[in-house]
């Protein structure tokens, strides 16, 4: 058989479940909706980094499942997190996406978050502190005490990163949910503070798991012409796909060959604390979170899904704060010259899930999505795709092959859990 | 007889259209030849979200040769971007051996390949807005880029671009 015609198209593959995904995962209105309600609103979300928050009174803001957050560093130096919501008609208190309430408003005082309509104003604790015309208006039936921000779960860690959760509830702490996915790079990022120093955005017409599957696997290195001449060769095709509990995965490290690309350099004289020259990490947490270690440059992904088909996706670049002005301008450029939006592998990645949203959108008709590549857990396995959606599908109970029907664990991640738990026994 | 500052300023305007016309047709040798040596390229803008100054593309004339050469090597998108100029102002040195200028900016991109083609292609939009900040070295008829900011207004870049702006 050559070609297949509709029915052929739409059958069943002769793969394992969990080596295929239904692609209405990707495109259905009622999914993506069960996702931020199930997921997006229940997890552990990086939102910017503590370095855009450097001051007393600074703030930043941002959107978790269609929620306007805001984060802000108290005169005490902790940051905390609220919902960016008026409590009184709902106007969004905030609408810059960072600056410093030491400086007051047209509407406030200074120190304090105003909201612009009615001057109702709150403290960096989220309490109230000033009704307009209390008084007048309420009498004795409401006072500041009744009607503060609502504040959200907020932790700075893993390098100083802000990490805000919409559940409060959640029960476990960052360094909990991320199941000893981060250890990896917990060093690197822990000897010293950390900086931003890029941040761009880009809304994409894509569903925001295509991003994150193109971030778990690495077989796309044929798009890259700089990770083919900089990096295929026996230590890339050894390094490991490392599932860890909750769809979070790491990928082992090797040694980039920068130099084979014309005009590139090594980085090894900027290498992160205790990473080797040259040396390439990365860490795609569930649902949607992306670290990327190389050598010089860290860089982040954070992203908001805004509809079935439209993601956004906010890039970071980070160094180390303790930089020179020349370092600094160094690792600045070896991470634009891949990763800036005029870089080399960025505009490459982000042109083929733009080709995969044009397809898989809303209403198209359903396909089977291929995941079902085994060579040992290395570079180009496809068990950091089947590892999240068997996540996924646990806490959708939908089955990411057939998304209608209800979840059943994948047999390959049944024997992993198995022998985890056996070698957990005998420990 | 020197060029006076007059003839400096028509010629650099000259340039910098000429330089548009290079940059949109893909005429990458061109634009190099018009760069002097200690040639430097930057993309920046100011991104409010983080309160800081960032640079998001550039180098000196090699690694700018270095990346066009290799541009053939790459999947990009292929929609054509023109880029639309004013020279607002053009400041000449006393000693006519430099010179600066400032102009306007609006990048256009008309959809080939980006998404779908049979859907997308032909729609154009505005890919970008900003100024190029320019220096030029002058050594008697000769006048070269010397350093080339392209000063973004947009940071949303969705795609992005592999092309020099």
């Amino acid at each position: 058989m050559s070609s297949r015609n509709h029915a052929q198209w739409n059958a069943t593959p002769d793969l394992q479940r969990g080596e295929w995904v239904d692609s209405r995962i990707y495109s259905d209105e009622q999914i993506f909706e069960d996702e931020l309600n199930k997921i997006w609103k229940k997890t552990w979300i990086p939102v910017c980094h503590e370095s855009e928050l450097k001051e007393a009174y600074s703030f930043r803001t941002m959107t978790i499942a269609r929620e306007p957050v805001i984060v802000v560093r108290g005169k005490d130096m902790v940051v905390r997190a609220f919902l960016n919501v008026c409590p009184h008609r709902g106007n969004m208190i905030e609408r810059r996406p960072s600056g410093n309430y030491k400086k007051g408003t047209p509407s406030g005082t200074p120190k304090t978050m105003t909201c612009m309509f009615h001057a109702w104003s709150f403290d960096m604790k989220g309490k109230c502190v000033n009704i307009s015309r209390k008084e007048a208006g309420y009498q004795d039936r409401l006072n500041e005490n009744q009607v503060g921000l609502r504040e959200l779960k907020c932790e700075v860690y893993f390098g100083g990163f802000v990490w805000v959760s919409l559940n409060d509830d959640i029960g476990v702490s960052v360094a909990e949910f991320a199941k000893g996915s981060l250890d990896v790079l917990l060093p690197s990022l822990s000897e010293e503070p950390l900086e931003v120093f890029h941040y761009h955005k880009a809304i994409i017409p894509c569903n925001y798991k295509l991003w994150h599957d193109t971030n778990c696997e690495f077989y796309h290195d044929y798009l890259h012409y700089h990770n083919r001449i900089t990096g295929f060769n026996d230590a890339y095709f050894a390094r490991k796909n490392n599932g860890f509990d909750g769809g979070h995965i790491n990928v082992g490290s090797f040694e980039v060959q920068y130099e084979n690309y014309e005009g590139s350099h090594g980085r090894e004289e900027l290498s992160f604390p205790h990473l080797p020259p040259n040396h390439w990490y990365m860490i795609d947490m569930f649902p949607g979170v992306n670290f990327n270690l190389r050598g010089s440059a860290l860089r982040c992904d954070l992203m908001t899904p805004l509809g079935p088909n439209s993601v956004m996706i906010e890039f970071r670049g980070l160094g180390l704060a303790s930089d020179s002005k020349k370092d600094r301008q160094t690792r600045i450029d070896h991470h634009n010259s891949i990763w800036g939006p005029f870089g080399r592998n960025l505009h490459e990645d982000l042109l083929a899930v733009t080709g995969q949203g044009a397809s898989m959108h809303p209403l198209a008709e359903s396909r089977k999505i291929l995941h079902g590549r085994h060579e040992n857990e290395t570079i180009h396995d496809e068990n950091g795709m089947r590892h999240y959606y068997e996540e996924w599908g646990k806490l959708l109970d939908r089955n990411p092959s057939d998304p209608m029907q209800k979840f059943k664990p994948y047999p390959e991640f049944k024997e992993q859990v198995a022998q985890r738990e056996a070698a957990a026994a005998v420990e | 007889m020197a060029a006076s500052s007059n003839e400096i300023q028509q010629k650099i305007r000259e340039l910098i259209y000429n330089t548009c016309i290079h940059l949109d047709d893909y005429q990458w040798e061109e634009w190099h030849d018009n760069c002097s040596e200690n040639f430097n390229y930057a993309i920046k803008a100011y991104s409010p979200e983080v309160q800081a100054d960032i640079k998001y593309h550039g180098g000196d004339k090699e690694y700018m040769e270095s990346i066009t050469k290799l541009l053939n090597k790459h999947n990009s998108d292929q929609s054509p971007l023109r880029r639309h100029c004013t020279v607002y102002r053009v400041d000449v040195a006393e000693d006519g051996k430099s010179a600066t200028a400032i102009s306007s900016l609006v990048v256009h991109q008309t959809q080939l390949d980006g998404v779908n083609s049979h859907v997308d292609a032909g729609t154009t939009s505005v890919f970008l807005v900003g100024r190029y900040n320019d220096k030029f070295v002058i050594d008697g008829d000769s006048i070269k880029f010397e350093d080339r900011e392209v000063r973004l207004d947009t940071r949303r870049l969705d795609k992005g671009t592999h092309w020099p702006i």
